[in-house]
């Protein structure tokens, strides 16, 4: 590194370190805080006694504690998911879904995506579901879902719902969020899936992470995965999608219930990206935290927090 | 459960970017090991709790005889008739021939008694939120797996096959067959339907573990146990134990599992 270089990226993790925690204070902060859960599969309700060690962990009233102490420490925060939040308790089984997506409102999540159990009771009452979430009264806007490899054009009332890719801007950045779902084919009964198809996630990934780089110029691009960690090379998976698909930071995980306790670093054509997972069932919520300096990355770190009883 | 200090570290980790106390007016909230319920949020939860909870009194189906896990020495019926509904709800997510269930007996924790049956008496044998998981073995594994549950416990509850144990504790052969007497190819690929524990590794059947393409069906034991009862009841037919005879062990054999002197 000639001397140049030197003093200015030291003059960079100078201004990151003196970036205070609180938003108010940082107008041009340029910090972001990545909260996300993955498969929560209706566990509204903390695990009970006899689950081994996820005994007592977990629970949506215990996670809303936890992201609000959470959002008044920290300045920038998306909360997003990574899917199948349906099916897993009698939760499901009595309110259809709608009683998660009308939680994870009231907790205030940013974004969601589909897996596989999210169509187990249809496409009808998937929409249904979302529309209970969309018509609750309360402060929080409705959250939206982003998904690039699902062809909606079958299913025009889920595919209104359901968009490619979104962008929010924070102090400092800009933030570009997209999303991928797993292959129907064993998982999800034709009927179930009727008028939705699937497409090759890092074929559809390549023009969208493309689009929010180049043109939506995003400085962070967030994938929601519900393909799965590692698949050992017989379908797409996280752990590949970063050689596959250059341009993403970070990868909120699903699918496999992999309990990760820190992201997994990948190296790709543009640096590195984190890969996460955090288990399922609402047991942790996961965290990346990103700090940008001049429009480059800077730090990038994370871990998984248990919800505790 | 994780110390303090780790979760605290995480936290303190991503402070560290240069070593800076917080900055002047930022309050420092530590998270702590016991995170209380939000008040607005459990409001929500606790009338549709209530409501779930006043479904475990509702009615089921009958089930004259009852099922039962057995004593030692006795065939563990309750358990066969889990492994038969696994082994149907696994054909039915995957749209494949599931030729073996397995599950493990300690994971239920009640029998049946005879009357009529509740929802909650399905709570009480499974009150785990154990999850059914497809995975792909090899012949060999599948007679490998059913040797494992013989040796560990005199056969876990299955379902798809039929093992006989013959000879001494000290010399002793098995033959594993299909259930209806035909030979198992070692070389063919098998769907197998298990639970996420046993799969994870729980209860000391090792070769599950090798289960390729595993297919995490979301399906809680429980929900495909009691979805079982209510078809049984929509077709007005009682849930009646399957026949025994998916085990056959001399008692000698029975008794050097019991006291972990026995090996195939």
């Amino acid at each position: 590194m000639d001397r140049r270089d030197f003093i200015a990226s030291l003059a960079a993790a100078t201004v990151a370190s003196h970036l205070p925690l609180g938003a108010a204070a940082a107008p041009s902060s340029g910090r972001i805080t990545l909260l996300h859960t993955n498969d929560t599969h209706s566990h509204i309700e903390p695990f009970g006694p006899g689950n081994g060690p996820i005994s007592g962990l977990g629970g949506v009233a215990r996670r809303a504690t936890l992201l609000r102490q959470l959002r008044a420490q920290l300045g920038s925060v998306l909360l997003l998911d990574a899917g199948d939040t349906f099916q897993g308790t009698p939760y499901f089984n009595r309110y259809k879904g709608r009683l998660d997506y009308q939680l994870m409102r009231m907790l205030g999540y940013d974004a969601g995506t589909l897996g596989n159990h999210d169509f187990d009771n249809g496409v009808e009452l998937l929409v249904e579901a979302m529309e209970a979430m969309e018509q609750l009264q309360h402060p929080n806007p409705p959250f939206p879902f982003v998904n690039c490899n699902f062809d909606f054009k079958g299913a025009p009332e889920l595919g209104k719902r359901v968009r490619p890719s979104l962008i929010r801007t924070f102090p400092g950045l800009r933030v570009g969020i997209t999303g991928v779902g797993v292959a129907f084919a064993g998982l999800v009964s034709p009927k179930n899936h009727e008028g939705v198809g699937w497409r090759d996630p890092y074929e559809c990934l390549r023009p969208v992470v493309q689009h929010l780089r180049e043109v939506e110029k995003a400085d962070l691009v967030v994938v929601l995965s519900h393909l799965g960690y590692d698949l050992k090379g017989t379908a797409p998976d996280d752990l590949q999608m970063p050689g596959q698909v250059a341009g993403i930071d970070a990868i909120i995980g699903g699918h496999s219930h992999t309990f990760l306790e820190a992201p997994t670093r990948v190296p790709q054509a543009r640096g590195e990206t984190l890969v996460f997972q955090v288990g399922f069932g609402g047991v942790n919520l996961g965290r990346m935290d990103f700090a940008m300096a001049r429009g480059t990355l800077r730090s990038a770190s994370g871990s998984s927090m248990p919800v505790l009883g | 459960m994780k110390p303090i200090h780790s979760l605290l570290l995480p936290f303190l980790l991503s402070l560290s970017l240069g070593a800076q106390p917080p900055a002047a007016g930022a309050e420092v909230i530590p998270i702590t090991a016991s995170i209380p319920e939000d008040a607005e949020i459990q409001k929500v939860i606790a009338p549709c709790a209530a409501e779930i909870k006043a479904t475990f009194g509702l009615p089921l189906v009958q089930a004259p005889q009852g099922l039962f896990r057995g004593r030692r020495g006795e065939e563990n019926l309750l358990g066969y008739w889990v492994a038969d509904v696994m082994r149907g709800a696994a054909e039915g997510v995957t749209g494949k021939p599931v030729r073996l269930a397995i599950t493990n007996a300690g994971g239920l924790r009640a029998n049946l008694r005879p009357g009529l049956l509740k929802v909650a008496d399905i709570f009480e044998l499974m009150p785990f939120e154990n999850e059914l998981v497809v995975i792909e073995l090899t012949g060999a594994e599948v007679i490998q797996v059913v040797k494992e549950s013989i040796v560990r416990r005199g056969g876990e509850p299955c379902s798809g096959v039929r093992a006989v144990v013959s000879g001494t504790p000290e010399a002793a052969t098995a033959t594993i067959t299909w259930a209806d007497g035909s030979p198992i190819d070692p070389a063919a690929t098998i769907e197998v339907a298990t639970t996420d524990y046993l799969y994870g590794g729980g209860d000391s059947i090792p070769t599950l573990k090798k289960g390729r393409k595993p297919f995490t069906t979301g399906l809680t034991l429980r929900q495909i146990l009691l979805d079982a009862c209510a078809r049984l009841a929509k077709d007005k037919q009682d849930l009646v134990a399957p026949a025994p005879g998916r085990y056959g062990i001399p008692v000698p054999i029975q008794e050097a599992i019991r006291d972990r002197k026995f090996k195939l």
